[in-house]
């Protein structure tokens, strides 16, 4: 009721900042509206496509199919199944020793040619192109060829071995339970090392090349700078590859399946393999799905640490800087 | 001091056990597919072939199982079918393999352009389940599209393997092209929305050809996953495309694995030529969909 005084003037503003705004936020719907638009068919299916099979597959393993292929409630009965199934049991240790393997002997090889490459020297360019190829050979590939490399009677791992005198005779590794197991973790880590390597060579050229020579004329030598220096910088890098190799390791089915099929006897014979049997050989859709549950919660755990270690290190690096 | 000799040595000899480890399981693989089974078989190991034969990759080309059988055992039919399978397999591979490529670019690139321009409600959300959805294993949900598609009879076509192979090349083509367009300066669009320009012509006359590079390594890295990809293959199809055709050669009694050492260099050398030709592109692709 009191006359306005001059200092009172912001009641003006809002009448110029109004349409100002409303016409902000216009645009602004508009804009959301468009990116829903582009967004949509990627989300539709992603949803159809990842999202409904997952669901439907945690739905087959809640169930049973008789053999008119009528399907009733089972509970957890696939799961409980599962658990006192030696095969299983057996399958899930196998998975787990090739996992290991898979990801030591890849992570460590790879960043061990990522350190060399990052080095200078004649053949550098070769080198680096070469760490490709391995990785632009499909899975199922890299099963074939090692199978046939280090094959009994035309190998040419053999042949090597033999002519250098450090064998007497060719040996069948694949034939052996545990040089089937070795052997897939080879020709699975044959290619993944390549990738790892790629990775951390990538990661290592982002190094500010001030950093070493810095840590080198305060008295740093090769260790110390690799543990506190290279180490560090690569940890986001490190992280990411691990994880990435631990689910490759965990799903592997194509390398193996190329090389032993899951033999001799069930020596190789992985989670995937386990489960394509249960599928599509004795068309078990109930324990079939109850094995890709539990692939899939393998992958969940493995991916959420993932984000939860990267998010540390992310944020170790931002608090560095 | 860095060029002591302890240094030399280590480095040369890493690298002469890096060449080794990489090349010696292929140059086997090269070598026995010019080779005859009896001289691939001889001890001592022949390091280059005495009487190089082409034999192996002319049975390939006319689908011949047992070239280097003296005719007895014609009656195998089954083993010839599988060998004239593979020329057809290349094709079929080539032709889903760009299919997944141009749905991935389109479909895929115009959700990583609203992801990195436009928010819209719940749009950070929808994008981490996008990316989420990478972690979900392609072995685990192979059911549902086997039960699908047996009910649409689509089982054995190329298209069963197009809409499939969507499931995880999708997100990742997202992923690297959402990461391509947030380094991509907003200036350009700006400046021609100004002077009056839609959004979808922005983004066709503007934004594709400055995101070329981008677009580029993510259809180098879809296309390498559907060429090699092999167990929807298997389970889909019975062996539509090129790698199971390969590896289930080797189930055959009488195939010789000098023969499939050609078939296998088929298979090998298309994507390790891409992979050298376009490194860059790939290595920067790899780098930004695992680290971002």
């Amino acid at each position: 009721m009191s006359a306005p005084t001059i200092g009172q003037a912001p009641p003006a503003a809002p009448r110029t900042g109004r349409p100002a705004t409303r016409r902000r936020s216009v645009q602004g719907r508009a804009d959301a509206r468009f990116g829903l638009l582009l967004a949509t068919p990627a989300l539709l299916l992603v949803l159809g496509l990842v999202a409904w099979p997952a669901l439907r597959t945690t739905l087959y393993s809640l169930q049973r199919v008789n053999l008119a292929g009528e399907e009733s409630w089972a509970g957890l009965a696939n799961f409980r199944t599962l658990l006192t199934d030696e095969q299983f049991l057996g399958s899930l240790t196998t998975t787990v020793l090739y996992a290991v393997g898979f990801l030591l002997v890849s992570t460590l090889l790879g960043l061990a040619f990522a350190l060399l490459l990052n080095e200078t020297f004649h053949g550098q360019w070769l080198a680096r192109s070469l760490l490709i190829v391995p990785w632009a050979c499909p899975w199922v590939m890299c099963g074939i060829i090692w199978k046939w490399f280090v094959d009994g009677e035309v190998g040419a791992l053999n042949g090597a071995l033999y002519q250098l005198g450090v064998i007497d005779s060719y040996a069948a590794p694949l034939s052996d339970n545990t040089g089937a197991l070795v052997v897939a973790v080879l020709a699975g880590a044959w290619r993944q090392a390549s990738f790892t390597g790629l990775l951390i060579l990538a990661g290592l050229q982002t190094i500010p090349r001030e950093l070493p020579e810095a840590a080198m004329v305060d008295g740093a030598n090769i260790w110390q700078r690799f543990r506190h220096l290279t180490l560090p910088w690569l940890r986001p890098v490190i992280v990411v590859v691990v994880i990435i190799n631990t689910i490759f390791g965990f799903m592997q089915f194509d390398t193996v399946w190329a090389l032993t099929q899951g033999g001799p006897g069930d020596a190789t014979s992985v989670l995937s393999i386990y489960l394509y049997q249960q599928l599509f050989v004795y068309t078990n859709t109930g324990l079939g799905s109850a094995t890709a549950v539990v692939l899939g919660v393998i992958a969940l755990v493995l991916g959420f640490v993932f984000v939860k270690l990267l998010y540390r290190s992310t944020a170790i690096a931002e608090g560095v800087e | 001091m860095r060029t002591s000799l302890l240094r030399r040595t280590l480095v040369y000899g890493g690298f002469a056990l890096f060449l080794v480890w990489i090349l010696f399981p292929l140059y086997f693989t090269a070598l026995s597919s010019f080779m005859t089974p009896s001289e691939i078989g001889s001890v001592p190991f022949h390091w280059l072939p005495e009487d190089p034969t082409l034999a192996n990759y002319v049975a390939i080309f006319t689908g011949d199982s047992a070239p280097f059988s003296s005719g007895q055992d014609g009656g195998i039919v089954s083993s010839t079918d599988a060998v004239a399978r593979l020329m057809p397999a290349i094709g079929r591979s080539l032709l889903v393999g760009f299919a997944v490529v141009a749905s991935n670019l389109i479909i895929g690139g115009a959700a990583g352009y609203a992801f990195s321009r436009y928010e819209f409600r719940g749009s950070t959300l929808a994008y981490l389940l996008l990316l989420a959805s990478r972690v979900v294993p392609a072995i685990a949900i192979v059911l549902p599209f086997f039960i699908v598609f047996r009910q649409a009879g689509l089982l054995n076509t190329s298209l069963a393997l197009v809409i499939s192979y969507n499931a995880f090349t999708l997100p990742l083509a997202v992923w690297l092209l959402k990461t391509y367009f947030d380094s991509v300066p907003k200036e350009l669009e700006e400046a021609a929305k100004i002077d009056g320009a839609s959004r979808l012509r922005c983004l066709l006359i503007i934004v594709v050809p400055i995101a070329r590079p981008g677009l580029i390594a993510a259809g180098l890295l879809v296309f390498l996953e559907a060429w090699s990809e092999f167990f929807y293959s298997l389970v889909l199809t019975n062996g539509l495309t090129v790698p199971p055709v390969v590896a289930g050669l080797q189930n055959l009694q009488q195939f010789s694995w000098t023969t499939l050492a050609a078939a296998t260099m088929f298979t090998v050398v298309p994507p390790v030529l891409i992979a050298l030709a376009f490194q860059r592109y790939i290595v920067t692709g790899l780098a930004a969909g695992s680290v971002k």
